[in-house]
């Protein structure tokens, strides 16, 4: 050991503001002299500011913002705002067909991708084996959710490109096969985004199934054992609601997430073909940064963000009343 | 134990553990063949573009080039945007965790008034996605002149309802004995703070401290609005200009080198990190 310690090294730092001592001692004198509870409040109140400045600045004044320049017809440049009240709603919510299209299409990746929990599921079931060298392959397959969507949406992008400039028809090329038009019909491009989403962010939910099978007392299927249960009843009686936790938790994140999906869909079809994977968040970018009405992109966001919150309430109450939420 | 006894034992942990490299055989053709487009993108990377012309879909690399690869690394763009990624996700990190255990400090460990409502009022921020607030932001930075510069990248989501949550969860843990103690030695509550509490906070920090730089760093929605001049391009933004620039076709191999080159400090990142990250998973998703 050196005689290296952060410890001293904090000490010693601290012991430098002593030489504020002249200024903070008269105050200190005055600070113990107040009620505790008032001496508490004011030392509280200096240690959450500098959060509280940037929490006020960056959350809470911009959801009243947001809530307010939706009333407004409000041009990015500033210079057109005038107040239309609940107009933009009304034309979001009985007008805007590419607004719907658009939440039918957030909804479908929603519904397309919930099978990733499931697929998640599988992979811990298939690594959680006390087998020597398993280990590298939870590695692997996590391992794609730590990198940037860019990265995976080029790779995947070029991996279904439509023409010969993609793996898949490359290949099918040189068996006279193809071109099959991933990226270039609505339905395969929805499948895709949903495909590469999976493969993306699987590893995610199968490291927390690991954790939540590895919190399973072997106690449990020793004992199912002994009464003779197969590998079946086991799996049914004792994993899966052993599981019921993660599972829980799992599926809110997952709907909440493919809700505000967005940056597949820019990376790998920028909406595309013919609006047809538009998403909310993306349908929000468009009006906002192509067309400069941040009106009417902040009133889909609010739309958006009382569905989220709908959502979450509902989730919480459903598993709450199963005993798996808090 | 007999002799037969114990060289059966032996046969059955023998037939055992072949049967075990026999699974891990299995799973690991299955990863490969689930890796597959990450091995063509490194192969691609190392072929020149007009062997690609002819036929992209090969595992092969030859002829082999590094043409690709020089190309790339001379990048002083490349690097560029690699060191304005890091600066920020550093920064933007740091910061975090600062304002965050400070306000945290206070609602574990303080009895003050307001305590309650104040509190309710960062968890609401737990219910808050980023959409909601986004365009204001937008705007305040527009005001304020603000956009294409890093500051502009690191400020948003330091005040993260999220971390003071975590961070107050665990400092209520730490036990209030060894705090009195330290008050006996005259320290003030800042003191305690630095010296008794972060350091027993350690896993927990770290924890938080790595998923905060992963998410900053692979953040996408808000630096691609607020940072339209090359000069102030996270990396991972970066790689998508260069990717709409160059087009699909006709640097294809350069595009794949590139797309290598961004995920590449990540990748070492996590080999760095890796025990911490798979368990700060538990601990960060708060299902532990």
């Amino acid at each position: 050991m050196t005689g290296f310690s952060l410890g001293g090294l904090v000490d010693g730092a601290l012991n430098l503001l002593d030489v504020f001592d002249p200024i903070v001692e008269p105050y200190r004198r005055f600070h113990e002299q107040l009620p505790p509870k008032i001496q508490q409040t004011i030392t509280a109140f200096i240690f959450i500011l500098p959060f509280g400045i940037l929490y006020a600045i960056f959350t809470i004044l911009p959801i009243f913002q947001t809530f307010y320049i939706s009333l407004h017809k409000w041009e990015i440049m500033g210079t057109n705002i005038r107040f239309i009240g609940l107009k933009n709603f009304e034309r979001l919510l009985t007008r805007d067909t590419q607004f719907h299209q658009a939440f039918e299409q957030t909804v479908l990746f929603v519904a397309l991708t919930i099978p990733i929990i499931f697929v998640g599921l599988f992979f811990a079931l298939m690594l959680n084996r006390p087998v020597k060298g398993i280990g590298i392959f939870r590695t692997i397959f996590y391992l794609p959710n730590i990198i940037a969507v860019t990265v995976i949406g080029l790779i995947w992008a070029r991996v279904f490109a439509s023409s010969g400039r993609g793996l898949i028809n490359a290949f099918l090329e040189q068996f006279n096969a193809g071109p099959i038009p991933f990226l270039d019909q609505g339905d395969l491009a929805t499948l895709v985004v949903s495909f590469t989403t999976l493969w993306w962010t699987v590893g995610f939910s199968m490291l927390i199934f690991l954790a939540g099978l590895q919190d399973i007392s072997q106690a449990l299927y020793d004992a199912a054992k002994v009464d003779g249960a197969n590998r079946f009843e086991q799996f049914r009686h004792i994993t899966i609601p052993g599981l019921r936790r993660p599972f829980a938790f799992l599926c809110i994140l997952q709907v909440i997430a493919s809700f505000q999906i967005f940056g597949q869909v820019d990376v790998m079809t920028g909406g595309g073909p013919a609006g047809n994977t538009r998403t909310i968040v993306y349908n929000i970018f468009e009006t906002t940064f192509l067309y400069f009405q941040v009106g009417y992109g902040t009133a889909m966001a609010v739309i958006m963000f009382a569905v989220l919150l709908v959502i979450s309430l509902i989730q919480l109450a459903l598993f709450r009343d199963q005993g798996v939420g808090n | 134990m007999t002799v037969v006894g114990a060289e059966l034992q032996r046969k059955r942990q023998k037939a055992l553990r072949r049967q075990g490299s026999l699974y891990v055989l299995a799973v690991g053709i299955f990863a490969l063949i689930w890796m597959l487009p990450v091995v063509w993108t490194v192969v691609t990377s190392f072929r020149p573009e007009p062997a690609l012309q002819r036929n992209l879909a090969s595992l092969i690399p030859y002829p082999f080039t590094t043409e690709n690869w020089t190309f790339i690394l001379k990048s002083s763009q490349l690097w560029k945007w690699l060191g304005n990624s890091a600066f920020v996700s550093t920064t933007h990190t740091l910061a975090q965790l600062t304002v965050c255990s400070l306000a945290a400090y206070a609602f574990a460990r303080l009895d003050f008034y307001f305590k309650r409502p104040l509190y309710i009022l960062v968890l609401i921020g737990l219910m808050v996605p980023f959409e909601a607030t986004f365009l204001p932001v937008y705007l305040l930075f527009s005001n304020l002149k603000l956009h294409n510069t890093l500051i502009a990248l690191i400020l948003p989501g330091i005040s993260s309802s999220f971390a003071v949550f975590l961070l107050t969860q665990f400092f209520r843990g730490i036990p209030l004995e060894l705090e009195e103690a330290a008050m006996m030695d005259g320290a003030g509550r800042f003191r305690i703070f630095l010296t008794i509490i972060i350091p027993l906070s350690t896993p927990v920090i770290t924890a938080l401290a790595i998923f905060t730089f992963l998410g900053n760093w692979n953040s996408y929605l808000w630096p691609i609005i607020s940072a339209t001049s090359s000069d102030v391009y996270t990396i991972v933004i970066g790689l998508r200009k260069l990717n709409q620039a160059w087009g699909d076709v006709n640097f294809y191999g350069r595009d794949m080198a590139a797309a290598i080159f961004t995920a590449l400090p990540i990748i070492i990142f996590f080999f760095v990190f890796q025990r911490r990250i798979i368990s700060g998973i538990a601990i960060n998703s708060g299902i532990k």
